[in-house]
């Protein structure tokens, strides 16, 4: 097998790579930004609860979350297909990440915004959405990149619950025929080619963060 | 619902089999990591034209999953006529990955240091490695100190990925109970709680050991 | 449940009694007695820490005062009460640090609360926007971002923003406090402007020059006390309490 007919056949799997990734991503933003703005307001139980829920989901191995949902959810008679349970896994354990950036992000804005929006008569929920939102989802666009780029790679891990994605398939042909400084160059290749740009992408956005905060 | 909690209690030490290579893993990989990143980072900062190379070589690390560096390093080196134990390689896969996430850290913490620190060492006609040594690297130990507490608990829960080379570490002795009693869900369950006390636990003794030996970082 | 007091207090802007508030144990206002007529300008002076800002921030409740009462438009104010949102509308203020909203360009931060408060369409909020900017001397800034301003020009944006709500009342927090030199000048011009145009102005400010040409009236504090209160000719002249004299002594050497 020549190292370009490995690398097609391994693109085999970039569509479950894509979809594990694009629905990890459906349930790590809403999550980081509800589970981070309830941990910013929340006070009393609330506030202990939601930071229970947001330390299991960033506190666990993934692997080992993967394997414990995988295999202990239906002896509790809860059935999810392998593509659920992979997308809900990594996503809310990013999500878990990105509540607290958009935590932190909240709380380093200055406080005069919040003033200057409620001196104008807006309510307090038309300050968080209109006026503190979107200075922190901007101020944590180069933390939600690189956080995406996490959960790309870690999608490979639902190829451990038998999902045929992108390494899934590379394990496959290596049962085919020994060859593994093909296969696995190869496996690591089209890992580089998908986030590669996404890092440099993260790099270019952060530098221009940095220089902006520095005007 | 057939999840059976006496089983999941029963079976809890023989899971427990595997927490000491846990712990192998855990430190070897985290030292290997601190080195390797320093030394691409120190790599990066000696020439301005091995800098961009060093730069690919660390993004490209660091844009590839640690599971494909484990099999990687797991099924090509003995390819090439190099046999080492199973924990060994997978402590340098995850050694490998980290390093690249460390080098950025040591990067931010050396950037932290004001440049008139080299500009003096450099007036006193220090050499770079002299200046390297005794006036950068002991203020940049501060800085990264609290990073490098974070990546270590990220490099505890990383471990458990080794399992897939069968290493027998706490995933892989609870694969090991589940393939013998044909019970997925009680060993699966018992790792899952581990984990997640042994992280919780190890989160708690590092914030109490930077505030310990006062390296949190100071609050502006 | 608001009190309608309009009968009782004739035409006041503002009716303080007896209100205090306290930081922990600290208290920072002391029975404070004040009563500002519609169309008044009141310039509040004192040495920093006597609770001038407090006192001014607890007319639109950014700060909630413990004792005593509070009438503001007409409508006692206390603490947790409804219906703030729409009584703010009614009163502008201007922070020492501008406060503009950086994610949104001049004419976005003018019509956000118009649009969003108000309720008021784009187009219609948009034209209240530049005719406001028009006033402040700057609608060739509109589509720029705050950045992009000088702190000068900045300030005037945000007294266009708070104009535009067509407040019954204005309160200014040291508004020239984080400008340099050359740029007071430029935002005192609109505040005086706004002034000849009858507005109901509170304003905490160290200008001693604005004060004397644009006040009604000095409230001089001390310790969270109004502790002297005077047309401006007289309290210039010859302030009667020593703490007064004092602090007049090191604002004019």
């Amino acid at each position: 097998m020549s190292f370009f007919a490995i690398l097609r056949s391994i693109y085999e799997g970039f569509g479950i790579t894509a979809a594990v990734a694009t629905l990890g991503l459906l349930f790590a933003i809403p999550f980081a930004v509800i589970a981070g703005v309830l941990q910013h307001f929340a006070t009393g139980p609330l506030r202990w609860i939601v930071t229970a829920v947001i330390e299991f989901w960033r506190s666990s191995s993934v692997i080992v979350l993967l394997y414990a949902f995988y295999y202990t959810l239906p002896a509790f008679g809860i059935f999810l297909s392998g593509i659920t349970v992979g997308a809900m896994v990594l996503g809310f354990n990013i999500g878990g990440y990105g509540s607290q950036s958009v935590r932190a992000a909240l709380q380093s804005l200055n406080k005069g915004q919040r003033e200057a929006g409620l001196a104008l008569g807006l309510s307090r929920f038309d300050v968080l959405r209109l006026i503190e939102l979107p200075q922190a989802i901007t101020a944590m666009f180069p933390t939600f990149i690189n956080q995406a780029i996490q959960l790309i790679k870690g999608t490979t891990l639902v190829s451990l619950i038998a999902l045929t994605d992108m390494t899934f398939r590379a394990k496959q042909i290596s049962e085919l025929g020994y060859n593994p400084v093909g296969i696995y160059s190869a496996l690591a290749l089209s890992y580089l080619i998908l986030c590669y740009p996404v890092t440099i992408f993260g790099r270019h956005v952060e530098r221009r963060f940095a220089t902006r905060k520095a005007r | 619902m057939n999840f059976n909690f006496s089983f999941a209690i029963e079976i809890v030490p023989r899971v427990l089999e595997g927490i000491g290579n846990t712990v192998m893993i855990a430190i070897i990989s985290f030292i290997g990591a601190a080195a390797l990143g320093l030394f691409w980072e120190l790599l990066r900062r000696s020439h301005a034209t091995v800098r961009p190379v060093v730069q690919f070589v660390i993004d490209a690390i660091r844009s590839t999953p640690a599971l494909v560096q484990i099999y990687f390093l797991f099924f090509v080196l003995p390819y090439y006529g190099v046999t080492l134990p199973a924990l060994l390689v997978g402590s340098f896969g995850l050694s490998f990955y980290y390093s690249g996430y460390m080098s950025e850290v040591f990067k931010a913490g050396i950037d932290a240091v004001p440049a008139g620190q080299s500009e003096a060492a450099q007036s006193l006609g220090l050499s770079w490695a002299d200046m390297i040594r005794f006036v950068i690297l002991p203020q940049m130990l501060r800085n990264v100190a609290a990073p490098l507490g974070a990546y270590s608990i990220s490099i505890l829960k990383s471990t458990p990925l080794l399992a897939v080379i069968s290493v027998p570490e706490l995933l892989g002795s609870a694969l090991d109970v589940a393939s013998d009693t044909y019970r997925y869900a009680e060993p699966m369950f018992d790792v899952g709680v581990l984990f997640l006390a042994m992280s919780l636990v190890a989160v708690a003794g590092i914030t109490q050991l930077e505030r310990r030996l006062g390296l949190t970082a100071p609050s502006h | 449940m608001a009190l309608q007091t309009n009968s009782c207090s004739g035409n006041a802007a503002v009716t303080m009694e007896q209100l205090c508030k306290w930081y922990g144990s600290f208290q920072v206002l002391h029975n404070v007695d004040l009563s500002v007529a519609v169309g008044e300008r009141i310039v509040v002076c004192g040495p920093s820490g006597s609770g001038k800002s407090t006192l001014v921030r607890c007319i639109n409740q950014l700060e909630t005062h413990e004792k005593g009462r509070l009438i503001v438009n007409g409508v006692e104010l206390y603490k947790g009460m409804k219906g703030l949102a729409e009584l703010r509308r009614d009163v502008g203020m201007v922070f020492q640090q501008f406060n503009l909203f950086p994610h949104l360009t001049v004419l976005d931060n003018c019509t956000l609360a118009l649009v969003r408060a108000r309720k008021l369409a784009r187009d219609q909020a948009e034209e209240i926007a530049m005719e406001n900017l028009k006033k402040v001397r700057i609608p060739e800034q509109a589509h720029k971002f705050p950045t992009q301003l000088s702190g000068g020009q900045q300030q005037r944006v945000a007294i266009a923003r708070a104009l535009c709500m067509k407040p019954k009342l204005m309160l200014f927090d040291e508004p020239t406090s984080a400008l340099d030199p050359e740029m007071i000048k430029e935002v005192l011009d609109v505040m005086t402007e706004l002034a000849r145009d009858g507005m109901t102005m509170i304003c905490v400010t160290h200008e001693m020059g604005f004060a004397r040409e644009v006040a009604d009236r000095i409230i001089f504090m001390d310790s969270g006390r109004i502790i002297e209160q005077a047309a401006p000719s007289k309290f210039f002249k010859n302030p009667e309490h020593p703490r007064a004299q004092q602090f007049l002594g090191q604002m004019l050497h």
